[in-house]
């Protein structure tokens, strides 16, 4: 009876290539991970909830929203230019060159803080006023820096490696990245919370982190 | 007398389902929220790009529905169909469409993306048709005769235009424009694919209220119930616009299907 349920998993949009590898049976709905927590709030009919951050599904918790979330994978940031580079950006000091058109997550989004904590770790705060477009989720920064309309995004590695050949990649140093940790909980107004219960633990187990390896994600720590 | 019944039952069910979310808005509204940054940018930056768009919208999509209202050619009705297109597209079909034909890859190779003038080009684009539309309809609602005396009594091709035929289609204008300002001001699918979002620049009160819906909830209220409010009275003003010029009444009547 368990394995024949059809779980309904709220997701980060970073996980938009990987979890349907993991779970090929289940129903997804990607977006940025504050918007699918705030959907959790307002009652969404959800059974799993795998957010970009610690913080959200902590938040849930604490609301009584979900069961105790679980580290499951982590991520680094990095900064992607479009192929043909049209602002020459070649390090992320290049940023603060005049008119580059800089496209990051909003205030919230999971991608936008971690982003702002990278810039204040490089003593980058002021390249935030090159900024034109915060974006609600990480993929819409990918899609914007893909297309060539915008200079450079923020983005994680996993985000960068599904659109190669569309973006260069320029790698931030390890001491300013910051802590990315995706935490996943059952939802507790679950119809299906033993199977939702056994997808959480499915995804620490060895088949489904060689996958999120794979795919360019980091064992927990 | 039970059809009778039958049929007010349905007409206040439909009434009350399209009533209830706008009463929801004002029930849980709360005021102070108005005063955050987020809503008094938006607000600026909607009132901005919508006022410049329909400026846009008037004086070319005047001409262009005089024209083809007064005028018979081969390929016409492929002309009126592409013009109405926009109307039936999906929101994002236009935003990449806009993308595609604009955009710094585009055909034409442009900067606009990410700049308020992106915002206006997406607002023209899905709420110009609304107006061409009616604007047509108007024009050809206008009596020939009515024209034909101003030129033989030797009012040239212009006074002729201003002081016969947009009085007489006033009110199909009005009513159509009031449409393409309530749709321009509702725009939200092509700005945030065409201009993106942000707060001051090209964040318009739509893209506002999805922001803070992941942010805050009452925000995304507040947001909600200015754009009602606005869209509202705007509304109401253009209607009550069209319908105070005695000539135009009977246009408007006419013309509105």
């Amino acid at each position: 009876m368990i394995s024949s349920a059809v779980l309904t998993i709220l997701a980060a949009a970073s996980l938009t290539n990987v979890f349907p590898q993991v779970a090929p049976k289940d129903r997804f709905s990607f977006g940025g991970s504050n918007m699918l927590a705030a959907q959790i709030q307002q009652g969404a009919p959800a059974d799993v909830f795998a957010s970009a951050n610690t913080k959200l599904p902590e938040q849930l918790y604490e609301q009584g929203l979900v069961e105790k979330p679980v580290v499951f994978t982590r991520n680094e940031l990095i900064l992607i230019v479009p192929k043909k580079n049209p602002a020459d950006i070649h390090s992320v000091y290049d940023l603060r060159k005049p008119g580059v058109k800089l496209v990051v997550g909003a205030v919230g989004v999971p991608v936008g803080d971690y982003t702002r904590v990278v810039l204040h770790n490089l003593g980058l705060d002021d390249v935030l006023n090159s900024v034109v477009s915060q974006e609600t989720d990480v993929r819409e920064v990918l899609a914007k820096v893909a297309l060539g309309e915008a200079d450079a995004g923020f983005v994680y590695t996993t985000d960068a490696r599904t659109v190669r050949g569309k973006v260069a990649t320029i790698g931030i140093r390890w001491s300013a990245q910051p802590i990315v940790e995706y935490a996943v909980a059952v939802v507790k107004s679950s119809h299906h919370l033993a199977a939702s219960r056994a997808f959480v633990k499915s995804l620490l187990g060895r088949t489904a982190q060689a996958k999120l390896r794979a795919a360019g994600f980091l064992p927990v720590r | 007398m039970i059809r009778r019944a039958a049929v007010w039952a349905a007409a206040l069910v439909a009434l009350a389902f399209l009533a209830l979310p706008i009463v929801a808005i004002f029930a849980r509204l709360s005021l102070t929220r108005l005063s955050t940054s987020v809503v008094s940018d938006a607000l600026v930056v909607s009132l901005k790009t919508t006022f410049a768009a329909q400026a846009l919208v008037l004086a070319f999509g005047t001409p262009a529905a005089y024209v083809l209202a007064t005028h018979r050619f081969r390929g016409r009705s492929l002309v009126v169909t592409l013009v109405e297109l926009p109307i039936v597209l999906p929101p994002a079909v236009a935003g990449i469409g806009l993308l595609a034909a604009f955009g710094r890859v585009g055909l034409l190779h442009t900067g606009l993306p990410f700049t308020q003038a992106a915002v206006i080009v997406a607002v023209a684009f899905v709420s110009g048709p609304l107006y061409a539309r009616q604007a047509i309809a108007a024009f050809e609602g206008v009596d020939e005769t009515m024209v034909a005396a101003s030129r033989t009594l030797g009012a040239s091709r212009a006074k002729t235009f201003f002081r016969v035929v947009l009085p007489l289609a006033g009110g199909g204008l009005g009513a159509g424009e009031a449409l393409a300002f309530a749709r321009g001001m509702g725009e939200f699918g092509a700005t945030i694919m065409f201009a993106g979002s942000l707060q001051g620049v090209t964040q318009t009160l739509p893209l506002a209220v999805y922001q803070e819906f992941d942010v805050d909830f009452h925000t995304a209220l507040a947001l909600g119930a200015l754009l009602v409010g606005v869209s509202a009275g705007l509304l109401i003003t253009v209607k009550w616009l069209a319908s105070s010029s005695t000539s135009a009444l009977r246009f408007a009547a006419s013309s509105s299907v």
